[in-house]
C-alpha cells in the first residue's frame, strides 16, 4: 500500500485585544453583550460611511510581526476583498492583499516526543508567508432553516497570519496553534481564547505519496476553532483523502466546514471555491506608512519571547525542559520564577518545584492568575529560606502560601504572630507522643498486633496537638522507640 | 466582446436576477462601453508610470493621523435595528445557505 | 425679484440684522417651491402629464418640518442675542445622495426608498451648524449614475428651469435646478465626473468641485470613492465661496479629508487677479467620441457657440490684467472617459455590494429558503438599469483575468492625466499657469430623451469635466452666456491642488466684470 504524507498550511485569524474596533469607535469586546449592541453606522456598512484606522491595531500587528521575525513594511495598503455573505455588511472586507503590513518570518516549533514530559523530539521551522491587518466579520448561526446574524463582531481588528505548507501532521498543526496562542498572550496583543473566537483557524490539507515533491489539490477546512478541533478535523480530512485516493477518486479543491458539535466535515454546495474577490485598493484609506521612528518605538517594548526564555531558563538555571516549558507557559509566571530565583542563592530547581507543585495548584484551586496573588516572589523565597534554616517545617511552609493569600501579611509576620516556629524541643515532642498513645489504647493495641500503617495516624495526631509545628520525621522516630 | 456565457457568469457574480429585455440592453451597452475602453490599450505607457490610487497624492503633511484606540459608544443603535427588514430578538434574519454533508 | 432670488450671503445678512426672519425666508422658499416645482419624484408616478412637463421637479422630499424647526431655532437665537452662523436662515437643498438623520436618504433608488438615515453626513452637519435651513432632498440620477437625472427611480425627473423640455444635467440635476429656479439659495452636490459642474453649466449657476479631500465624504453615499467630491452649487461666486468655507476641512470620520489649512475664501475672492497666468488648451476645444454606428473614434471641434464664451472670458480676464497663454497641451484629456469607465465601475460595483436586502432598504417580498436567491431578487428588483450596468461592467473589468488589462491600465492613465495638469501648473515649469480656462460641457442642455439610454454618449458629455476628477484638482463652472436656443452656457476654470482661493478670485473678478452684460439679465423660463 502507498505510504502518504500530509501537507498542511494554517491560516490563522487573530483578534487583537484593542479597546475599540479597527475602523470605528465601537467597543471591540462583545463577549457578554446582547447581539447587535456594539454597532454603529460604520461597522454595519450603512450607506455613506467611511473607515478610520485604529493606531493601536497597527501597533499590535507590528508586535506580532516582530515576534515572528517578519519584516514590517514601510508602506502597506488596504484593499477591498469583495464577496457576498450576510455577516459582511459592506459586501467587501477591508483587508490587505498584495502589499501587507509584514512579509516573511518564521517560528521554530519544538515538537515534543510522546513521553508527556515535554521533551523535544525535533524542531520544525514553520514559515510565515503573509501577515496582514483586516476587519472581522459578524457571526451567523443556523436556526431551523434561517440564519441569525449578529454584527457585534464586525470590525474587530484581526491579524491574518498564513503559514507555508510546512506542517506535516495534525499533531504539528495543533502544536503550532498552542505556541501561537502562548505567544499572543505573552506579548499582550490578543486574549488568544479559542472558545471565544479570539484565535481561529482555517486549515489547508493535501496528501501525497511519501518521496514525491509535487503538491496535490488541497481542501480548505474552515471554522476549526479549538486546538482539539484542529487535530480532529485535519486527521479526519487526511483519512478521507487517503480513502478517496485509494478508491481511485480525485481530490477536488473544496471548501469544507468543520461542525465541531458533531465532529463532521460539511461541504458548502456553492461554487465559493471559484470566488473571484476582485481585490482593489481601498480608496477610503490612505497608504499605511510605518517609519523607523514609529517602528522602533513600538518594537522597543517587545519582551523576550516565550521559546527564547524557555531555552534560557534551561541554560541559565539548569532547569529540565519540562520545568522550563511549564514555567514559561505564561509570561507573568516566568517573570515570577525569575525574580524569585534571582533573589534566592540556592538551586533554582527548588524554586521551580515550589512553583510547579504548590503555587500552580493554589492558583488552579482559587482560579487566579499569578499576578493577582498576594504572594510576591520575595515571599516565596522567604518561605523557602525559613524551611531550609529549620525555622519552620515543610508543611508549615506550604501552608504559609495560603495564609499569605488569606491574611495579606508577609510570611515572617504570620510565623511570628501565629507562633508557627518548629517545635525542636525533643522533650516537648516526647510528652506529646506519650499523650497520644495514652489517649488511644485501641490503636496502640492494633499497631502492636501487626498494623504498622497506623504509624502515619499517630504522627498525624501529634501534628494536630502541636498545630503542625513538629517535624513529622522526628515524631515518627520517637513513636518507634515508644512502641517498641 | 462579452459573450452570452460570460455575461451570465458576471450576472451571477453580481448577484442579480435580470429580465430578458434588461439582459439584452445591458449586454449591448457593455459591449459599446468595451469599445470605448479598449482605447486604453492604444495608449503608450512607460513602465515607470505609477498607478494613481487618488489624483491628489496625500503627502504626510496633509494626511490625517490615525484614530486613537478609544471607545465611543454609538447612541442610536435602535435606529439602526429599525432599518432591518426582518429581525427577531435583536438578530437579523435571512434565509439559509444550502449545503451538503460529507461522510 | 423676491427674497428667493437674493444671494445667500445677502439673505444671511438680512436675517442676522433681523430685517427679515428666517421663518419668512422659509415661507418664501416654500412658496417658490409650490409655484415651480410641481409634484416631487415618487416610485409610482403614473402618467407624466403636460402640467408635469412645465415644472422643475427638483425635490424627492421636502422636509418642511425639519426646515421650520431650523428656521425657528435661528430666529430664537437671534432674539436671544446668540451667534447664528454665517448661513443663518439660508434655504439649502441637499442632493439625496447625502445621509441626513431622520430623513429618507434614497440615492434616487428603489433599493433605498424606505431607508431613513440614523446619522447625518459631515458637510450637512456643518451647514446645519452654520444656521442653514435644510429645505429637503433633491433628485439625481440613480446613485448619481448619469448626466441628465433621467435615470432616477423617482419620477417625474427634474427638468431644466430654463426650458423644461431639456434636462437639468446630472447627476446633481435637482441641486442645480433648485438653485436656478430660486427654490433654495444653495445646494450641496457631488461631483465624480462633472456632476456638479455639468448641471451648473446647464442651469446657468455656479458649481464648484473642490480638490479631492478638501470636503469630507462622510455620509455621501459612494459612487466612485477615489473620485467623489462634495461641493457647493450657488447662484454667484461669493455664495459658493461662503459655502465652501463652511463645508471644507478635515474630519475625524474621513481618512481622506486632508488637513490642509482652509483659506478664508470670502477674503480670497476680493484679491486682484493682475498677473495671473490663465491658459487655454486646444484639447479642451474638441471632443473625441466613439461613433455610435461604426465604433471608430471621431474627433470633432466644439461648436462656436460653446467656444465663444470661453474666448470672451479670456478677453475679459486679460482686460483685468491676467495673462492669457494659448496652446497649452493637454494630450491626455481624451483618455479621461475610457479611464473613468473602468475606475468608476470597479469602485461603483464594490460600493453597491452592500445593498443586499439584509440590513436596510429593499428586500424582495418573494419568500425563499435560499439566501443567494434572496440577494439576486432583491438586487434585480430594486436596482435600475444604470446601477446594474455599472455593477456588471465593474465585475468585468476587475475580474482577475482582466484587471491588469483594464483596471491597472486605467490607474496609470489617471497618472498621465494628472501629469498634464502638473506640467501646466508647475510653478517652475514651462507654462506656470494659475488656472486653465475651458468650456464646461461640449453642448448646452440636451432635450429629455435625446441621449438617455445610450450609456456611452451620456458618459462622453463629461469629457471636459472628468479630467479634474482623475487628477483630484479643483474646478469651477460659471455661467458664461446664453445659447441661441435660450439655454445657459458654462465656462470652467481648473487649478492645481487646493487652489480654490485662486479659482474663486478669478471667477469673482470675471463675474463682477461681466455683471452688466446683456445675457446676465436672462432668467429661467419657469420664473417668467
Amino acid at each position: 500500500m502507498t505510504q502518504y504524507e500530509s501537507i498542511i498550511g494554517l491560516e490563522t485569524h487573530i483578534q487583537l485585544n484593542t479597546q475599540s474596533k479597527i475602523f470605528c469607535s465601537c467597543k471591540a469586546d462583545s463577549w457578554l453583550d446582547a447581539p447587535n449592541s456594539n454597532i454603529c453606522p460604520v461597522c454595519t456598512g450603512l450607506p455613506g460611511v467611511l473607515p478610520v484606522l485604529n493606531r493601536k491595531a497597527v501597533e499590535k500587528a507590528m508586535l506580532l510581526a516582530s515576534a515572528m521575525q517578519a519584516e514590517i513594511q514601510p508602506v502597506s495598503f488596504f484593499d477591498r476583498k469583495n464577496y457576498f455573505y450576510p455577516d459582511l455588511p459592506k459586501g467587501y472586507q477591508i483587508s490587505q492583499y498584495d502589499m501587507p503590513l509584514a512579509r516573511g518570518g518564521f517560528i521554530d516549533l519544538p515538537i515534543p516526543d510522546s513521553t508527556g514530559q515535554n521533551t523535544t523530539s525535533y524542531t520544525r521551522r514553520i514559515g510565515i508567508t503573509k501577515l496582514h491587518l483586516e476587519e472581522d466579520a459578524g457571526k451567523t448561526k443556523n436556526i431551523g432553516g434561517e440564519r441569525q446574524i449578529d454584527f457585534n463582531r464586525c470590525g474587530v481588528p484581526l491579524v491574518e497570519m498564513v503559514t507555508g505548507p510546512d506542517l506535516r501532521t495534525a499533531e504539528e498543526a495543533a502544536h503550532y496553534l498552542f505556541r501561537l496562542r502562548q505567544l499572543l498572550r505573552w506579548i499582550d496583543i490578543s486574549e488568544g481564547d479559542m472558545e471565544k473566537g479570539h484565535l481561529r483557524c482555517d486549515a489547508n490539507v493535501s496528501i501525497r505519496p511519501v518521496g514525491v515533491d509535487y503538491l496535490n489539490p488541497k481542501t480548505e477546512i474552515k471554522n476549526v476553532n479549538s486546538i482539539d478541533a484542529v487535530r480532529d478535523a485535519i486527521s479526519k480530512e487526511i483519512e478521507r483523502q487517503i480513502r478517496e485516493t485509494e478508491a481511485g477518486q480525485k481530490i477536488e479543491a473544496w471548501t469544507l466546514e468543520w461542525d465541531e458539535d458533531r465532529g463532521i466535515l460539511k461541504k458548502m454546495r456553492s461554487k465559493e471555491t471559484e470566488a473571484d474577490y476582485r481585490y482593489f485598493r481601498e480608496p477610503d484609506l490612505l497608504a499605511l506608512r510605518i517609519d523607523d521612528a514609529w517602528q522602533n518605538e513600538v518594537v522597543s517594548i517587545q519582551p523576550e519571547l516565550p521559546l527564547q526564555r524557555r531555552q534560557r531558563f534551561m541554560n541559565a538555571y539548569q532547569l529540565p525542559e519540562y520545568d522550563a516549558d511549564i514555567l514559561t507557559s505564561e509570561k507573568k509566571l516566568s517573570d515570577f520564577f525569575e525574580t524569585a530565583t534571582k533573589a534566592y542563592p540556592g538551586d533554582s530547581k527548588k524554586i521551580s518545584n515550589w512553583i510547579m507543585n504548590d503555587l500552580l495548584r493554589i492558583l488552579k484551586d482559587r482560579n487566579m492568575q499569578i499576578d493577582q496573588m498576594q504572594l510576591q516572589p520575595a515571599d516565596l523565597v522567604e518561605i523557602i529560606t525559613m524551611v531550609e534554616n529549620g525555622l519552620i517545617n515543610t508543611s508549615t511552609g506550604k501552608s504559609l502560601i495560603e495564609k499569605v493569600e488569606d491574611s495579606h501579611q508577609r510570611p515572617s509576620e504570620i510565623v511570628r504572630s501565629e507562633n508557627l516556629t518548629r517545635v525542636s524541643d525533643e522533650s516537648a515532642i516526647i510528652s506529646a507522643c506519650k499523650e497520644v498513645l495514652a489517649e488511644n489504647p485501641t490503636e496502640v493495641a492494633s499497631y502492636k498486633a501487626g498494623k504498622p500503617t497506623l504509624m502515619g495516624w499517630f504522627v498525624g495526631q501529634v501534628m494536630r496537638k502541636t498545630k503542625g509545628k513538629t517535624d513529622p520525621e522526628k515524631a515518627k522516630e520517637i513513636f518507634e522507640t515508644l512502641l517498641h | 466582446m462579452i459573450t452570452e456565457e460570460l455575461f451570465k457568469h458576471l450576472v451571477d457574480l453580481a448577484a442579480l436576477e435580470l429580465e430578458t429585455d434588461e439582459s439584452q440592453y445591458l449586454l449591448g451597452q457593455m459591449n459599446n462601453q468595451i469599445t470605448a475602453i479598449n482605447e486604453l490599450e492604444q495608449i503608450p505607457l512607460d513602465d515607470d508610470v505609477p498607478p494613481a490610487r487618488h489624483g491628489v497624492p496625500f503627502p504626510a503633511e496633509i494626511s490625517p493621523t490615525l484614530r486613537e484606540d478609544k471607545v465611543d459608544v454609538y447612541p442610536n443603535v435602535e435606529a439602526l435595528l429599525n432599518q432591518v427588514p426582518s429581525s427577531e430578538d435583536r438578530y437579523i434574519i435571512v434565509p439559509d445557505i444550502p449545503h451538503t454533508e460529507l461522510k | 425679484m423676491g427674497i428667493c432670488d437674493l444671494p445667500a450671503h445677502q439673505i444671511a445678512k438680512m436675517v442676522r440684522l433681523r430685517e427679515i426672519s428666517a421663518v419668512e425666508v422659509l415661507d418664501a422658499s416654500l412658496d417658490r417651491i409650490q409655484q415651480v416645482d410641481g409634484r416631487s419624484g415618487t416610485l409610482n408616478p403614473g402618467e407624466i402629464t403636460n402640467d408635469d412637463k412645465q415644472k422643475v421637479h427638483a425635490f424627492i422630499s421636502i422636509t418642511t418640518d425639519l426646515a421650520r424647526a431650523q428656521a425657528k431655532a435661528v430666529d430664537q437665537k437671534l432674539a436671544a442675542g446668540e451667534d447664528v452662523g454665517e448661513l443663518a436662515g439660508v434655504p439649502v437643498s441637499i442632493k439625496d445622495i447625502f445621509c441626513v438623520q431622520g430623513t429618507h436618504s434614497t440615492a434616487a433608488s428603489r433599493i433605498l426608498a424606505d431607508f431613513i438615515s440614523p446619522y447625518t453626513a459631515s458637510p450637512v452637519n456643518r451647514l446645519e451648524a452654520a444656521g442653514a435651513v435644510i429645505m429637503g432632498k433633491v433628485n439625481l440620477d440613480e446613485f448619481t449614475y448619469g448626466s441628465s437625472n433621467e435615470s432616477s427611480a423617482f419620477q417625474p425627473a427634474p427638468r431644466n428651469p430654463w426650458n423644461t423640455n431639456h434636462v437639468p444635467g446630472g447627476s446633481s440635476g435637482g441641486s442645480a435646478a433648485s438653485v436656478a429656479s430660486g427654490e433654495v439659495a444653495l445646494s450641496l452636490g457631488t461631483d465624480t465626473a462633472g456632476s456638479i459642474r455639468q448641471p451648473a453649466s446647464f442651469c446657468g449657476v455656479v458649481g464648484l468641485k473642490p480638490t479631492y479631500g478638501r470636503v469630507s465624504r462622510y455620509g455621501l453615499i459612494a459612487f466612485a470613492s477615489s473620485l467623489d467630491c462634495p461641493g457647493p452649487i450657488a447662484r454667484n461666486v461669493r455664495d459658493a465661496a461662503m459655502m465652501l468655507k463652511i463645508i471644507a476641512g478635515a474630519d475625524p470620520h474621513d481618512s481622506t479629508a486632508a488637513t490642509h489649512p482652509i483659506d478664508d475664501y470670502l477674503v480670497s475672492i476680493e484679491k486682484n487677479i493682475k498677473g495671473k497666468r490663465i491658459g487655454l488648451s486646444p484639447d479642451y476645444f474638441r471632443i473625441t467620441y466613439p461613433d455610435p454606428v461604426s465604433g471608430s473614434f471621431q474627433q470633432q471641434a466644439v461648436t462656436h457657440e460653446i467656444e465663444q464664451p470661453v474666448r470672451h472670458a479670456a478677453e475679459v480676464l486679460s482686460d483685468l490684467g491676467a495673462e492669457i497663454i494659448e496652446d497649452i497641451p493637454m494630450p491626455n484629456t481624451r483618455h479621461g472617459i475610457p479611464a473613468f469607465f473602468v475606475i468608476s465601475r470597479v469602485e461603483a460595483a464594490s460600493n453597491l455590494h452592500r445593498y443586499d436586502g439584509v440590513k436596510y432598504g429593499y428586500r424582495t417580498p418573494i419568500q425563499t429558503d435560499d439566501l443567494r436567491l434572496m440577494y439576486r431578487r432583491t438586487r434585480g428588483e430594486a436596482f435600475g438599469l444604470q446601477p446594474k450596468l455599472r455593477i456588471l461592467m465593474g465585475m468585468y473589468v476587475s475580474a482577475a483575468q482582466y484587471s491588469e488589462q483594464y483596471y491597472m491600465r486605467a490607474l496609470k492613465v489617471r497618472s498621465l492625466i494628472r501629469q498634464d495638469f502638473h506640467e501646466a501648473f508647475n510653478p517652475t515649469g514651462k507654462y506656470r499657469l494659475d488656472a486653465l480656462l475651458t468650456p464646461t460641457t461640449p453642448t448646452p442642455a440636451f432635450e429629455m430623451g435625446a441621449v438617455y439610454g445610450d450609456s456611452v454618449m451620456m458618459q462622453y458629455a463629461d469629457q471636459l469635466t472628468v479630467p479634474a476628477n482623475h487628477a483630484g484638482i479643483p474646478a469651477i463652472s460659471l455661467p458664461g452666456g446664453i445659447s441661441s436656443t435660450g439655454l445657459p452656457l458654462g465656462i470652467q476654470l481648473l487649478g492645481p491642488d487646493f487652489s480654490e482661493s485662486t479659482l474663486l478670485s478669478i471667477a469673482y473678478a470675471y463675474e463682477s466684470a461681466t455683471s452688466g452684460e446683456s445675457w446676465r439679465s436672462s432668467r429661467p423660463k419657469v420664473l417668467s
